[in-house]
């Protein structure tokens, strides 16, 4: 017999629009479920700067994507205020830029009613120490850095407080359709391999850059571009604010500060697919070469970690991928033959909350609800109790010193065993397999400085000997772990970062042998 | 203002890592004035067994049971493998050396009849050695063999868990109980150090054969952590062989390393001994050669010294200990700026699988010499009659995947400082 759940509103994929929609929805008092086939913020959402744009990027290239920033920024920080940290932002001009570009920014931030304040060069490089002496011009906005982690996961958690659900590392398989609509969603879960159903009124597809396979699942082509762009962590925090540079949008030119460190990004590289994307040599020393032009220590500071995310755009033309709409593309697919799907992917991390008030005043037409969206007034609430049990809270703020029977197991990011554990817990409560990896996704674990050498050997050893662990399967754990993580670091070892790579190399295929199939 | 002091000698080893040690045991011991510079303190990263080939081809990705065997393959394949210059005699031969000075400072290591061992490690995996201290002796037989085994952690020292490896190797059939030692007054971590010094007091075995005796009936074979001791390990072993009535023997695992220190220590005691000067901590900051003598100042924070000196041994290492430098464009090379064999471009130095079976092309980076070991300039020739490269710091030798890292450097560092003695001696060390 089949198993079937039964909901009002399907929502596909767990980032930032698809847990802002399941928000959205259940404050209108529709009930949900959302499913991911991986983890929240996989995918792009995860894959960022974390930066809250004040719209000044877009003034000249995107007049209406920089309203919607500048009116989406207020909303957030002031519904959302404990994931943002109101940074400020700088737009720096050095020597031999556009000086076009430069002359026009003023007009156009003043067009799209963004606030600016022009500010002397001396003064700026009194402000941000760090700006080379080659700044030529600096303008002042208010953009803000946001923890897309927190994000998501408090968007997900208010969903759920109110009768929604949330099933992680569950993938759909297929849609069954009948009479012009989608009527049943055959679902896989990814860990126990089970199959199940779920049926819906309506189904969102909000699977970001996956949004064209969504849509092929029902029969409907959407001509999706992937765009990757690459991000790199510095190891200390660079700068107070948001540091832009001036120019038209080009490679390495936004470094954004996130708590303890910076994020220097991005490049735009067309890839055929939005899988198993990763940063490369070539992109780094990219960004770096052009990052160093505004702040010349990100040519000596050291990176710890490199990822990638990919911009899901809705094809258009053949254009360089910067230069289409970062405007979201919302489809309901009534008009492809089938009434209860709808399609939103596009768009961008500041205009999620629009994104899904967009999508869920569809959704509600749908369901014959008129309501109105709440997100904009209703602040977002504050969760205690995922404080470790999920993706990318800073363990570390919550811990700081070590206690009688709790060891800390990994000393970069001061993770102590009982948080470990706690993690563990959260995962079995998801129905997730705890591993190394899942556990790294909850936590700061591996992304310190050593990038797992030491943390990973304590943490399997700990949960061998609480039990979690059995036979040599911590062993294939521990490979794939340390894989993972050096798909961040491959691309950016060189100085102190290589002696760390080498150290980890020695014991981990030296001593251990885990490169050998033997074992 | 720094103090300043000039010294000369007959070699300077720049470098004291692995490769550092044996060449200064080699050159002291052959009576040359041996001046040595560098951090012995890395020592703390080695794991302590003396590999000389336990994996080939690479691609393998087996354990290889005979060194012999692999490296009559190793030499007709490449050519340019610093075991290619030498030959497995002359590589037995700087290991019997390497055994003997070491075991005149109280540290025993042991070989199989030139085959493997198959030493277990930490992780629970077994890893291919030529010679290990004679305290890893009686577990390198457990993958065969059907011994009955007791497996003890300690709580707090965080890298090692008996469970673990007790796990791990049940899947290939084999009994194993295992015993956690609870240390009165140790809070949440163990450092092994410490660890290692509560092993040379007497009441604290005669605490673990307490804990140890109820499993005398089920068990043959005791394996401890590799930090029984600092520097009576194999007297600790046997004691607490004695009391237990249990063989018992130490498992290797994470860095800081009890084997490697031990290893250090040893050197130490042994190279004063022989008058090898040591400047600890000190760097080599500039260099010239004339008159046939190199004319180095080595710096620490608080003295120069100026060392003249007939040759000079480069033991410098790779990374980790400063002999080569990776910067985002280039490898260089960080005494005497000599050429570095390296991949064309960064973008070809790794591999985005780190596991990838064919090792990753930066770790065949390094210098290349002639036969005697010379590190060569650009135009092929030796960059100075007596300057000599040994260890990790020579190319085409992923010491790493290959399991030849002591090998390659107690080899290297052995017949350079012998061809070095020849050749200002015109005396022959093979007579």
């Amino acid at each position: 017999m089949k198993k079937i759940i039964e909901t009002q509103v399907l929502i596909i994929g767990g980032g930032a629009t698809g847990t802002g929609i399941a928000r959205d929805l259940s404050l209108r008092g529709l009930n949900v479920i959302l499913i991911e086939k991986q983890d929240l913020n996989a995918g792009a959402s995860g894959g960022n700067h974390g930066l809250l744009h004040s719209g000044a990027r877009y003034v000249c290239s995107d007049h209406e994507a920089a309203v919607e920033c500048n009116n989406e920024l207020n909303i957030i920080k002031r519904t959302a205020g404990h994931c943002v940290e109101e940074t400020g932002g700088f737009f720096v001009a050095v020597c031999g830029d556009d000086e076009k570009y430069i002359a026009d920014f003023p007009g156009m931030c003043r067009a799209a009613g963004i606030p600016f304040k022009s500010v002397d060069v001396t003064d700026a490089r009194q402000m941000e120490r760090s700006l080379s002496e080659k700044i030529i011009a600096v303008y002042e906005v208010n953009d803000a850095s946001i923890n897309p982690f927190k994000l998501s996961i408090e968007n997900m958690n208010d969903a759920v407080s109110m009768g929604g659900q949330y099933f992680s590392y569950c993938m759909l398989q297929a849609v069954e359709m009948e009479n012009k609509k989608v009527c049943y969603a055959k679902i896989q879960n990814r860990i126990s391999n089970e199959i199940f159903y779920i049926k819906a009124d309506t189904y969102v597809n909000a699977s970001g850059a996956w949004a064209g396979r969504i849509a092929e699942l029902a029969g409907i082509p959407i001509n999706m571009v992937f765009s990757k762009g690459s991000l790199l962590v510095t190891s200390k925090r660079i700068t107070k604010r948001v540091i832009n540079r001036l120019r038209k949008a080009a490679d390495g030119d936004i470094l954004v500060p996130g708590g303890a460190v910076s994020i220097l990004g991005t490049t735009s590289v067309r890839v055929d697919s939005p899988d198993n994307i990763f940063p490369t040599v070539d992109e780094v020393d990219r960004i770096i070469t052009e990052g160093e032009k505004m702040i010349p220590l990100l040519k000596t500071c050291r990176y710890v970690r490199a990822y990638s995310g990919v911009r899901p755009l809705v094809s258009k033309g053949n254009n360089d991928d910067r230069e289409v709409s970062r405007g979201f593309t919302l489809i309901d697919h009534e008009k492809d033959g089938v009434d209860n799907l709808v399609t939103i992917t596009g768009g961008k991390l500041s205009t999620y909350r629009l994104m899904a008030e967009k999508t869920s005043d569809i959704i509600c037409k749908k369901h014959g609800i008129i309501s109105k969206c709440q997100t904009k007034h209703i602040v977002l609430p504050s969760t205690k109790s995922g404080e470790w049990s999920e993706p990318g809270l800073h363990i570390t703020e919550s811990v700081t010193r070590e206690s009688r029977h709790d060891p800390i197991l990994c000393e970069c990011e001061i993770v102590p065993a009982t948080a470990i554990d706690t993690i563990i817990r959260s995962i079995k409560n998801n129905k997730g397999k705890p591993d190394l990896t899942s556990i790294a996704l909850r936590s700061r674990v591996g992304k310190g400085p050593c990038q797992g050498s030491f943390c990973s050997t304590r943490i399997l050893s700990h949960m061998y000997n609480t039990g979690e662990l059995t036979h040599a399967a911590g062993i294939n754990d521990l490979r794939k772990f340390l894989n993972e993580r050096w798909k961040g670091e491959q691309s950016l070892l060189w100085d102190q970062a290589i002696v760390q790579s080498s150290l980890k190399e020695m014991i981990h295929c030296g001593l251990f042998g885990l490169e050998l199939e033997t074992q | 203002m720094k103090d300043k002091q000039t010294i000369s000698c007959d070699l300077l080893i720049i470098g004291a890592g692995f490769a550092g040690m044996v060449a200064a045991a080699r050159a002291s011991s052959l009576g040359l004035k041996t001046v040595q510079v560098g951090n012995s303190s890395t020592l703390f990263l080695v794991s302590g067994l003396f590999d000389l080939l336990g994996v080939y081809p690479i691609t393998s990705g087996q354990s290889l049971h005979s060194p012999a065997t692999g490296l009559e393959r190793l030499r007709i394949d490449n050519s340019r493998h610093p075991y290619s210059k030498t030959g497995y005699i002359k590589i037995l031969e700087s290991l019997n050396f390497l055994k003997f000075f070491l075991a005149a400072a109280g540290l025993d290591y042991q070989s199989n009849n030139n085959e493997n061992y198959l030493v277990l490690t930490a992780a629970g995996t077994f890893k291919p050695s030529f010679m290990v201290p004679k305290t890893f002796i009686k577990g390198c037989g457990i993958k065969q063999g059907s011994k009955r085994l007791l497996l003890i952690d300690f709580n707090g020292l965080r890298e090692f868990s008996a469970k673990q490896i007790a796990n791990v190797i049940q899947d290939a059939g084999s009994d194993v109980s295992v015993l956690t030692i609870e240390i009165p007054a140790v809070s949440s971590t163990l450092n092994p150090i410490q660890l290692a010094n509560l092993f040379e007091d007497i009441q604290f075995l005669k605490f673990l054969s307490k804990k140890i005796s109820p499993f005398s009936k089920k068990t043959d074979l005791v394996g401890f952590p590799a930090v029984c001791g600092l520097n009576k390990s194999l007297e600790t072993i046997g004691k607490l062989e004695e009391m237990t009535g249990l063989d018992c023997f130490e498992i290797p695992g994470m860095p800081p390393s009890l084997p490697g220190l031990r290893l250090k220590n040893a050197f130490e005691k042994q190279l004063s001994q022989n008058n090898v000067i040591f400047l600890n901590n000190s760097k080599i900051e500039s260099h010239e050669f004339k008159n046939h003598q190199f004319i180095l100042n080595a710096a620490t924070q608080n003295m120069n010294t100026q060392i003249t000196t007939k040759g000079v041994i480069l033991a410098s290492g790779r990374f980790p200990g400063c002999g080569l430098h990776a910067k985002r464009e280039l490898i260089t090379e960080t005494v005497f700026n000599l050429p570095v064999f390296q991949p064309e471009t960064r973008n070809k130095w790794y591999h985005l699988n780190f596991f990838n079976p064919e090792g990753h092309a930066i770790n065949q980076a390094g210098l290349e010499t002639d036969d005697a070991f010379r590190p060569v300039a650009q135009n092929n020739a030796p960059a100075f009659k007596t300057l000599y490269a040994v260890g990790s710091i020579l190319a085409h030798n992923d010491w790493v995947r290959l399991k030849s890292g002591s090998g390659v450097s107690c080899v290297t560092a052995y017949s350079a400082v012998n061809d070095f003695y020849n050749s200002v001696s015109g005396r022959d060390t093979n007579v």
